[in-house]
């Protein structure tokens, strides 16, 4: 971990000596750099919006429940222990919603049992899809629902395998 | 996006109405307030590593990067444009690092070049790649495992790997098997 902590500061610290170096004035190439800061922001920010405020809508509706009990026997089926079932339907939706219920299993099972290794794995190995669709393709003309739906397949794919790996590792 | 916005926002609305009429704007509120929270915190990571890149691009770094990475990635996304193939090389690298904050900026960037450039495979593989998590070490959840008080935190690492190598591997065959219908 203490390694990990290290990349990036040495990554800056180096290369701005080596921009030194290039003889490249630092404070106005950084500058500039900053400046397209902003309007990437607001191109991305009325989707970021509307995902939310779905997401947000979703959960508090208690659709989110009513779906994760609607779908526990289906994900029985396939190997996910209904308890993580929530977590594989939120993790698409909502970051921090998913992280929030990630450290609520961990502290209701016990780190080491296998239900939190599984919540673990399952939400190591996939990503808030609704989130990063709405930031990547914040400028694309076409709607693109295709990689969205492929992602979403693919993320589930790994949920299944994770808890069964969790179940031999 | 359309379809499920108004699927997702109709039955909920609808639910809100029969169950919690009161609780309809406030959890709306939140989502904005949240979209706000985040854009701010996205705007500082924004500032940083596009300040960070600027530099890099300006003292020719960034070409030797590309042409490092070029021949495999050129391939991957089928594409010519060297700073592109660049930014979303730089993009993948720093996914798999889980380096904060860093890959998105380089991500969006990457995107709009490949849209803009009509390559709309290598925008929808890019976003692929990002939405199926390659992560190499999954900070988040090492660090709340050690919180919970785990005997071994680590032993989670090679099940995430695997389901997650599974997971992309998976999202890039299906993608593929897609690709005769980008023109």
């Amino acid at each position: 971990m203490k390694f990990a902590a290290l990349i990036l500061p040495a990554l800056f610290f180096l290369l701005f000596l080596y921009a030194l170096i290039r003889r490249v004035k630092l404070y106005d190439c950084f500058t500039d750099g900053v400046k397209e800061a902003v309007p990437l922001i607001l191109s991305i920010f009325p989707y970021l919006a509307a995902i939310l405020m779905l997401s947000e809508l979703f959960e508090r509706s208690g659709l989110s429940d009513m779906l994760t009990g609607f779908l526990a026997p289906a994900f029985r089926a396939v190997g996910i222990p209904p308890e993580i079932g929530k977590l594989v339907l939120m993790k698409p939706f909502s970051g921090s919603g998913s992280t929030a219920l990630l450290s609520e299993i961990l502290e209701k099972y016990g780190a080491d049992s296998y239900l939190a290794r599984c919540a673990c794995a399952c939400y190591g190995s996939s990503e808030t899809v609704f989130y990063i669709s709405a930031v990547y393709f914040a400028g694309a003309k076409k709607r693109r629902a295709a990689p969205v739906l492929i992602a979403l397949f693919a993320g589930f794919s790994g949920s299944v395998a994770a808890c069964l790996l969790c179940r031999v590792m | 996006m359309n379809a499920i916005f108004a699927l997702v926002f109709l039955a909920a609305g609808a639910v809100f109405i029969f169950t919690d009429p009161e609780g309809f704007l406030p959890a709306l509120l939140s989502g904005g307030e949240k979209a706000a929270a985040l854009s701010l915190s996205l705007l500082a990571s924004y500032c940083v590593f596009l300040g960070f890149f600027k530099v890099m691009e300006r003292c020719g770094l960034a070409e030797r990067l590309a042409r490092l990475f070029s021949p495999a990635a050129r391939r991957l996304f089928s594409t010519q444009d060297r700073e592109a193939v660049y930014l979303a090389s730089c993009n993948l690298s720093a996914n798999m690092l889980g380096l904060p904050g860093m890959p998105t900026p380089l991500g969006v960037k990457a995107t709009e070049r490949f849209l803009a450039g009509g390559n709309e495979y290598a925008a929808d593989l890019l976003f692929v790649l990002n939405a199926t998590s390659l992560q190499l070490l999954p900070t988040t959840v090492l660090a709340l495992r050690i919180a919970a008080g785990s005997q071994s935190p680590a032993d989670i690492l090679l099940p995430t790997l695997l389901s997650t190598l599974l997971s992309t591997l998976i999202g890039w065959g299906l993608l593929r098997l897609r690709r005769r219908r980008y023109a």
